[in-house]
């Protein structure tokens, strides 16, 4: 049966391990009696439904590296992962402090700087990093919100606390697979869902239209709100065209727009609309040819211009990427005690900045045994992982580290959770799994309960990226009994 | 409003027993644990100047209370715009959030977000009568109570407010049964008139007027408590309505009463403007004499100019 | 609606006509085929080239540089993704199209679509080509009859539909004068020209029964592909039901024209209310098709100028830079 040969390796497992012991963790107690019955039949069965069902939707995404137009379904494991309400609320409340100390240290980077006055983050780490954007200082924004939407990796270390990895404050990605994951766990184990009183997810959408709305320019009560894509080559457009339908607002490319005079309109076939909220799924460089990178066919010439004049909206804002900067990271622990005058609910991976001289000898000298990236890349490219990497790979890496020391940090290898996941041979075994929730800053904070697993398919692998042999799995909080009565 | 039954005469205890009772500690009250409440608050200020405000120094009190009754689980407070917060406890134990904005600023927004975990304190099948009108006295001599019975900011206890107080206590002997007809006779007396009174209206003009908002009616009443010797204080705090009952005070924050009754648990919250014995559906924030030691938000700035509007959003939701 | 959007809707629907007229071409040819003495079936290829030519395709199937690659032409016609009209490559386009208004259509459409572009992406369409042609040709002009009847059952007749409707009228136009031309093109003076086929070709079999009895003839299968007003694939019904879907869109009175592209179609629908076989006979099949082509090709492009390449208000405004980035995109899409 699934789970025979199992073994949880000595790591923290998310499933097994109650009370010190081997045995089903208290919430994970009907899933062990749903998935330990199961034959092989049956298991698989259910699988090749699930991953029909996502072929068939065209829920795909395409790969950079490979031929333009490559498309994939997002591996999809069966397994649910369960987060019982008391583990939630630490999530959700330590995800709330961390996004709101970043939006206002977004604010104060971007006007006083009050932070860098008072000593306690340093203004070359501001002015350095690659995302941010001087010349945006002393804009105001509707309702000063610089992320929007936040999608903030979270791993859990070997006794089970949740570590934030990073903070994905531009265009974070994947919460279409929440939704659609959901959707077939709940065609595929409808008893089960419906008998574990799981918190629903489906009103992310609302949620983010409502988001939007908020930040409306001048107030506006009826803003005309649109996604903006890169297009259809980009991965992530199935995202996009499903978070567009969702919300029943348009889908735009950039060549859908026109900016004429400081307002931006999209082009329709009844003439010119008036746009005033744009969810834009395209990095800065590529907004605006004028402003940034000339040779982007993607934007709109003369967005940025309407945007300084507060004409329209962006979410997320220019110049957000300054805080999900992976040197910038390791001050936010001390951004929320300044502004906040707390504790960091959710702690951060122990970071060591090369910038800084110590840390950066220290990194040079424990190379084998760090995880070091590059602290402007997503997407799990531009890091090693030491313990696992060449000698040559190393090597590379320390010459780098050398001559652009500001671009780079390095953790302590964080040995992941691991969950029982279904593999090749239909049998379980434990596989590394991260987290991304996903947060909406608008007229409140709101949390999606639960967010992405993703699952480092390969046997030891501590990436779970989608483009790297990553898979999913359905993230299911459960209510409390209390919120019940 | 259900009529509390009248105490018997053999709940009365000995003042021995009562200041025995004292001498072990007030807070040993078991309450109603079953009815539990998990609360999400939401309490947005917005003020906006018609000029730019600087060098704003203000001092905000919004975090909820710790009790054995009430559990903050989470709680954040966000200043707009961003400036560097400190937080300390003021004399009656209430958390203060300290912060400036020297700059030029047209808005001032302060956020306060919270969860709360509530139990009931009072148990509703058995008030805490009990404590004789006669051992007040006693209360002179505890620390903690002796502010309450003076004179403060807003509150004095006029010939007339005593008068009121005594026909208010009727034959009761009991503190609780005491403070409870008073509540109801501020509940039936007075009318909720918002707009009537104004920030700085103190108990004496709230009296006269017979009118006012949750502020006024807690005034009043504690000044008819003084009057008779009960201890009382002002609680600001949150009401949720949890039957949509058009509870008074669920719209914005909400004040009611703290008494204290000797010898049965020490503190008891009674919400004159709803004629309510506080139950769980009351998240209080700041204790104090009266409004002028809790009020949510107080500051000073330099500019601004004239115009000035405030906006205050309050929500409070059961959570999942 | 979004311009882009309108274009693209007009697009999927035209790839997707495009695709089933091109397997009722196909299909035609084929059967003519078979009625060849064995002699002549030694040069089979040559009898190939005709179609080439009824769809243009000439040039572009020459240009494939190396000719022991090159495809036979059959193969070109169907699979071949070298050639951006084949059936294969209207189905890819049709869903790419699909794939940027994804937002618009029905998930039934979108699950059609693209069940059929991964078939034809997969071996199994390879194999089932060689095996059998007929019926891969008969699978994808049931396609296109099936995706139409979700397209009508299951989206909002709004105005997206009409643009559907638009693109679906005009290319059907387009090839049925390209299917009637193939007869003439194929004839080197041996035999009957197969015009039974080519009424089976357009489903016209029965319709053409019900009017004219059993004989078959060219002037009576003309009368009905072009000039009936009742048979869904004639040319001038085409036409009607496309000046129909422009004023739908433009909210013109019918009669009445506020674009070129109603002016044209109107005129052009004119011509063939107060034409007939003897015109046809008169001019010549072919050379009668061709002005009709000229005339389908003209309205296509006023229908783009006028609805996505450049809305009024934006002519006077748009910059220079933008209209790099309308031209790089309307080039992509017009073949």
């Amino acid at each position: 049966m699934l789970f025979d040969s199992y073994k949880t390796d000595g790591f923290f497992d998310e499933m097994f391990g109650n009370g010190g012991g081997d045995a089903p963790r208290d919430h994970y107690g009907q899933i062990w009696d749903r998935f330990s019955v199961m034959n092989d039949e049956e298991l698989q069965g259910k699988k090749g439904a699930l991953d029909r069902s996502f072929l068939v939707n065209g829920i795909t995404f395409t790969v950079y590296s490979d031929n333009a137009g490559t498309e994939r379904i997002f591996p999809f494991d069966p397994i649910p992962r369960i987060i019982p309400p008391s583990e939630w609320e630490t999530v959700e409340t330590g995800l709330i402090q961390r996004i709101t100390a970043l939006n206002l240290f977004l604010y104060d980077v971007y006007h006083e700087a009050k932070i860098v006055k008072d000593g306690i983050v340093p203004m070359d780490i501001i002015e350095s990093a690659e995302h941010y954007r001087p010349e945006f200082k002393g804009l105001n924004l509707p309702n000063d919100v610089y992320i929007h939407i936040c999608g903030t990796d979270l791993v859990r270390d070997d006794k089970g606390d949740y570590l934030v990895l990073e903070d994905n404050g531009r265009c974070p990605s994947g919460v279409s697979y929440v939704l659609e994951n959901r959707a077939a766990m709940k065609r595929t184990f409808p008893r089960l869902y419906g008998n574990m009183n799981v918190r629903p997810v489906d009103d992310y959408p609302l949620q983010l239209l409502q988001t939007m709305r908020y930040v409306a320019p001048h107030g506006k009560t009826d803003p005309v709100c649109v996604v903006l894509t890169p297009g259809v080559y980009n991965s992530a457009y199935f995202e996009h065209t499903f978070l567009a339908r969702q919300m029943g607002i348009e889908l735009v490319e950039g060549r859908d727009l026109v900016a004429v005079d400081g307002h931006v309109y999209m082009r329709t076939t009844k003439g010119l609309v008036h746009v005033d909220v744009i969810y834009r799924r395209l990095d800065d460089d590529f907004l605006d040819p004028t402003v940034f990178r000339k040779d982007s066919m993607l934007g709109v010439p003369g967005i940025v211009e309407a945007y300084r004049r507060g004409n329209v909206a962006l979410c997320n804002a220019i110049g957000a990427g300054v805080a999900d900067d992976k040197v910038t990271y390791a001050y936010v622990p001390d951004m929320i005690r300044y502004y906040l005058d707390q504790d960091p609910i959710l702690n951060n991976v122990p970071t060591y900045l090369a910038w800084r001289e110590e840390d950066r000898k220290y990194i040079l000298e424990n190379m084998e045994s760090l995880v070091v990236k590059a602290a402007n890349e997503s997407g799990g490219y531009g890091m090693i992982i030491g313990p696992k990497a060449t000698k040559e790979e190393i090597a590379t890496f320390r010459e780098r580290v050398k001559a652009t020391p500001r671009n780079y940090i390095a953790q302590p290898v964080v040995s992941l959770s691991r969950h029982p996941t279904v593999c090749e041979n239909g049998k379980a075994e434990g596989r590394h799994v991260d987290l991304r929730p996903f947060v909406l800053y608008g007229d409140r904070v709101r949390v999606l309960p639960g967010g992405l697993t993703r699952v480092a398919l390969r046997k030891g692998s501590l990436v779970v990226n989608s483009s790297q042999g990553g898979g999913s799995k359905d993230t299911w909080v459960l209510r409390s009994s209390l919120g019940e009565s | 409003m259900p009529t509390p039954p009248s105490p018997s005469n053999s709940d009365a205890s000995s003042l021995a027993e009562i200041l025995a009772a004292v001498e072990q500690g007030e807070s040993i009250v078991h309450g109603s644990p079953d009815r539990q409440q998990i609360f999400r608050i939401f309490h947005r200020t917005v003020y906006t100047y018609g000029e730019k405000a600087r060098r704003s120094t203000n001092e905000v009190r919004l975090t909820p209370k710790e009790n054995p009754w009430q559990k903050v689980t989470f709680f954040l407070l966000t200043i707009r715009p961003a400036t560097h917060v400190k937080q300390f406890r003021d004399l009656h134990g209430n958390n203060v959030h300290h912060f400036e904005i020297t700059e030029n600023h047209s808005r001032l927004v302060i956020e306060a977000q919270s969860i709360v975990r509530k139990t009931c304190k009072v148990d509703f099948e058995a008030f805490p009568y009990g404590s004789p009108m006669d051992a007040l006295r006693e209360c002179r001599r505890i620390d903690h109570c002796h502010e309450f019975l003076e004179p403060s900011h807003f509150i004095e206890v006029t010939p007339d407010i005593w008068r009121a107080a005594v026909d208010a206590r009727g034959l009761s002997e009991d503190v609780f049964q005491t403070a409870y007809n008073i509540m109801t006779f501020v509940y039936k007396r007075f009318g909720y008139v918002p707009g009537a009174t104004h920030v700085g209206t103190s108990a004496m003009e709230a009296f006269k007027a017979k009118s006012g908002v949750c502020q006024d009616f807690a005034h009043v009443m504690i000044a008819m408590c003084r009057a008779l010797g009960i201890p009382a204080r002002y609680v600001s705090g949150y009401l949720f309505d949890p039957a949509h009952d058009d509870l008074r005070g669920t719209q914005a924050s909400h004040a009611w009463v703290e008494i204290f009754v000797l010898g049965r648990g020490g503190w008891f919250g009674l919400d004159p403007t709803n004629n309510k014995v506080v139950d769980e559906h009351y998240v209080s924030v700041a204790t104090g004499r009266d409004y002028n030691d809790v009020s949510p938000a107080r500051g000073t700035f330099f500019g601004g100019g004239a115009h000035r509007t405030l906006d205050v959003t309050v929500s409070v939701d059961r959570a999942e | 609606m979004l311009s882009r959007v309108a274009d693209s809707l007009y697009w999927m629907s035209r790839y997707i006509e495009r695709a089933g007229n091109i397997a009722r071409l196909v299909e035609v040819n084929m059967e003519v085929l078979l009625d060849l003495s064995l002699e002549q079936q030694g040069s089979r290829e040559s009898y190939w080239y005709p179609l080439l030519d009824a769809t243009a395709l000439t040039e572009k199937y020459q240009a494939l540089e190396d000719e022991s690659k090159r495809p036979e032409v059959p193969e070109f016609l169907t699979l071949s993704l070298e050639n951006p009209d084949s059936i294969r490559s209207c189905i890819a386009q049709a869903r790419e199209n699909a794939r940027m208004v994804r937002d618009q259509i029905s998930d039934e459409m979108w699950l059609e679509l693209n069940s059929l572009h991964l078939f034809l992406s997969s071996p199994a369409a390879a194999a089932l080509w060689h095996r059998d042609p007929e019926d891969f040709c008969t699978q994808i002009i049931r396609f296109s009859l099936l995706f139409q009847g979700i397209t009508d059952a299951t989206i909002p007749h709004d105005e997206g539909w009409q643009f559907i409707r638009t693109g679906r009228f005009l290319e059907r136009a387009d090839k049925t004068t390209r299917i009637l031309d193939i007869p003439h093109r194929l004839q080197s003076g041996r035999g009957p020209l197969p015009w039974a086929t080519v009424l089976s070709s357009c489903s016209a079999r029965a319709a053409y029964r019900q009017l004219y009895g059993g004989e078959v003839t060219e002037r009576l299968a003309t009368n009905l592909l072009i000039f009936s007003d009742v048979f869904p694939r004639s040319v001038r019904f085409c036409l009607r039901m496309v000046d129909e879907a422009l004023h739908a869109i433009s909210g013109t009175p019918r009669g009445q024209y506020s674009i070129e592209a109603e002016r044209l179609t109107g005129s052009a629908l004119a011509s063939l209310d107060f034409a007939g076989p003897d015109e046809v006979e008169m001019m010549g099949l072919p050379a009668y098709a061709d002005q009709l082509q000229t005339k389908f090709n003209d309205i296509g492009q006023q229908v783009f100028a006028t609805y996505v390449l450049l809305p009024s208000e934006v002519a006077l405004q748009i910059t220079e830079q933008q209209r790099l980035v309308y031209a790089y995109t309307s080039q992509s899409q017009q073949q």
